[in-house]
């Protein structure tokens, strides 16, 4: 191989390079964003969770009011939400010892219904620093969490509709609390999304005094990737349990979500055939328009394998330099997708808020896609640009074997 | 082959395209150092027989021997060897790569051969000087005259020392004295170097300078 000739041909021939690297490039972008942004979708639905530290929500729905959507006249002071009603001692001690859970933590989501409206209260468990909405405090605004019995921390825009600053009291019930901090919900914080957060006792308390009642619990897993199996286990060895996962997220959400889920690569890999379908066909039709060349080649005393190894040398130069034109453009594409919020949809049993405070049973919030680079496809992006010249070469080399030099010259 | 001295033979030698006889029966012998002119009109099959002799192309029927070996029988890549090592060519209109600069062109068929780069163009650029070309080294076949290329291509065609030089209407594309110049380098190399050289032509004039001259006709050789 001369790679002088090689980069010379390519050199001299600047349009039909341009367009061999840009045929590559097209389908290595397409491949990599797809791929790129599908995996981001499957991140931003499974936020939610992950902003928890959580693989598994546990909760007991109560059996007669499943997903209802009017509040009854019944519905006024500090009550328990449908989806959400107390899980029994017994029920935290099985999940205590449950096989594969790492950790465990609970806490009490409470509504309370008044003349002004309704909001949502979290009652915190913050024994368990790493997992279920103690992350939260991640996310203060104003001053701090909740240290002891009586203090509160609201959500900023609630605190500022109810005209309520830091160091303010606050009435819930008939019982008084001092606002301690204010936090700022962000991006995928469907699941742990309510208007005061105060300690699990404070909670409880609220509840009439029921000590050690949750009606939410956070599971982290040994092996996340025995998600599913778990998740069964428990509904199986617990009737009535409800378990949800970032899945939950996914089925509700159904259409795109579903093809990033189960297609994306087959629609990448088929985006990026017709790409090298495309590339394969200017490549063969470029040999015709180099046949003299090669005729000449052939004359002088070069092998069909000599002149293979010049076409290969320039066919890979093309499908490298495509490639990584190609992944550039594909994670500049995905970024720049990244830029567009999209809505995850909370299924009905993990959404906080009364079902009547939506029109529709299920909460959406939008979340910027978190696309993010992967060493992975960018590898297997580049891989299958070489292998897109090393595919364009095969079928070259096989129309290149059958040009006798003699037919060629002669029609000189 | 029948004769030792006979660097190239060629028995009974025929071409065909389906139904079309372009080489009919060819028989001839060029003996080593002999500067032969197949001369004939266009399309009368001088050109394939060429092309036959010189192993670019498989005749229907026949044999033919060049150096000693036969090349009718041979593979593909075989044949292209056996050019790299044995044969140089000139053609009418040059072929010459035009990427390439005029010592790359000269060095065109060692390419494939392990040999360093300063070698390759040490040897090119020898035979440029040779043909009065040392200041055209580096520019493209574009910028080279219709004669430059022409000594550009003789260049090519000796670079592997070959065993026979067959040149293929080597002044059909240039003007008299041009023309004339590069038949003079052909000369030269037959006289000086002892250069077997079989030259196609369809002008007589041409093809009186030669040692011998064969006339082709309807894809005979008739003398």
């Amino acid at each position: 191989m001369y790679h002088a000739y090689i980069l010379k041909e390519l050199r001299h021939h600047r349009h039909r390079t341009l367009v061999n690297i840009l045929g590559i490039a097209v389908g290595i972008a397409l491949f990599v964003s797809i791929n790129a942004v599908s995996t981001a979708y499957q991140e931003a639905v499974s936020l939610p969770f992950k902003n928890l530290g959580a693989d598994l929500v546990v909760q007991r729905a109560e059996k007669r009011a499943v997903n209802s959507s009017q509040a009854g006249p019944s519905m006024r002071g500090i009550r328990l939400p449908f989806s959400n009603q107390l899980l029994s001692s017994d029920d935290l001690d099985k999940l205590r010892i449950f096989p594969g859970i790492d950790a465990m933590a609970g806490s009490l989501l409470l509504w309370n219904f008044d003349r002004g409206g309704f909001r949502t209260i979290m009652g915190v468990d913050m024994s368990q620093p790493s997992l279920g909405p103690v992350h939260i405090k991640e996310w203060l605004a104003k001053g701090r969490f909740p240290e002891k019995k009586g203090e509160v921390v609201l959500e900023k825009h609630y605190a500022k509709f109810n005209n309520t600053q830091l160091g303010d009291p606050f009435t819930i019930g008939s019982r008084s609390f001092s606002v301690v901090g204010l936090l700022e919900i962000r991006e995928g914080a469907q699941i742990a999304s309510t208007n005061i957060y105060l300690p699990l006792a404070d909670a409880q308390d609220l509840m009439g005094n029921e000590s050690k009642i949750v009606n939410l619990v956070y599971l982290r897993l040994q092996n996340p990737s025995r998600l599913n199996q778990t998740k069964t286990e428990i509904m199986q060895s617990m009737p009535g349990i409800s378990v949800a996962s970032s899945d939950a997220i996914l089925e509700v959400m159904g259409g795109v979500s579903r093809i990033s889920d189960q297609f994306s690569l087959v629609v990448s890999l088929v985006a990026l055939a017709g790409a090298i379908f495309l590339i394969i066909k200017t490549m063969l039709g470029n040999l015709v328009e180099r046949s003299r060349e090669i005729g000449i080649l052939k004359a002088v005393g070069w092998t069909g394998g000599d002149v293979q190894k010049q076409l290969m040398g320039e066919v890979f130069l093309q499908s490298a330099v495509g490639g990584i034109v190609g992944v550039a453009a594909g994670y500049l594409i995905s970024y720049l997708l990244g830029y567009l919020a999209i809505p995850v949809t909370t299924p009905w049993e993990v959404n906080l808020l009364p079902a009547f405070a939506k029109e529709a049973g299920a909460a959406a919030q939008t979340i910027r896609l978190p696309v993010s680079f992967s060493v992975g496809l960018t590898a297997a992006a580049l891989a299958l640009s070489l292998l897109a010249g090393g595919l364009a070469s095969y079928f070259m080399g096989r129309r290149m074997a059958k040009m006798k030099p003699a037919d060629i010259l002669r029609r000189l | 082959m029948n004769n030792k001295s006979d660097i190239l033979v060629g028995i009974d030698l025929a071409k065909t395209y389906g139904e079309l006889a372009v080489v009919k029966g060819v028989s001839l012998a060029i003996r080593e150092g002999e500067f032969v002119s197949l001369v004939g009109k266009s399309g009368c099959g001088k050109t394939t027989l060429l092309s036959i002799l010189s192993g670019l192309e498989h005749p229907t029927r026949g044999q033919a021997f060049l150096n000693g070996k036969e090349i009718t029988g041979a593979s593909e890549d075989e044949l292209a060897l056996f050019r790299r090592e044995n044969v140089g060519f000139i053609f009418q209109s040059f072929n010459l790569i035009p990427t390439l600069s005029a010592w790359e062109n000269v060095a065109l068929p060692l390419f494939p051969i392990q040999m360093s780069e300063a070698e390759r163009r040490r040897r090119a650029t020898e035979l440029l000087d040779q043909m009065e070309l040392a200041h055209r080294l580096e520019h493209l076949p574009a910028a080279l005259s219709g004669g430059e290329k022409q000594r550009v291509a003789i260049a090519r065609a000796l670079i592997n020392h070959p065993k026979i030089v067959f040149a293929d209407e080597p002044t059909g594309n240039l003007d008299t004295a041009t023309g004339d110049a590069i038949m003079a380098i052909l000369n030269g190399l037959h006289r000086k170097q002892g250069m077997t050289i079989l030259m196609v032509t369809h002008e007589s004039e041409l093809a009186k300078t030669a040692d011998r001259v064969l006339h082709m006709q309807d894809g005979e050789v008739l003398s």
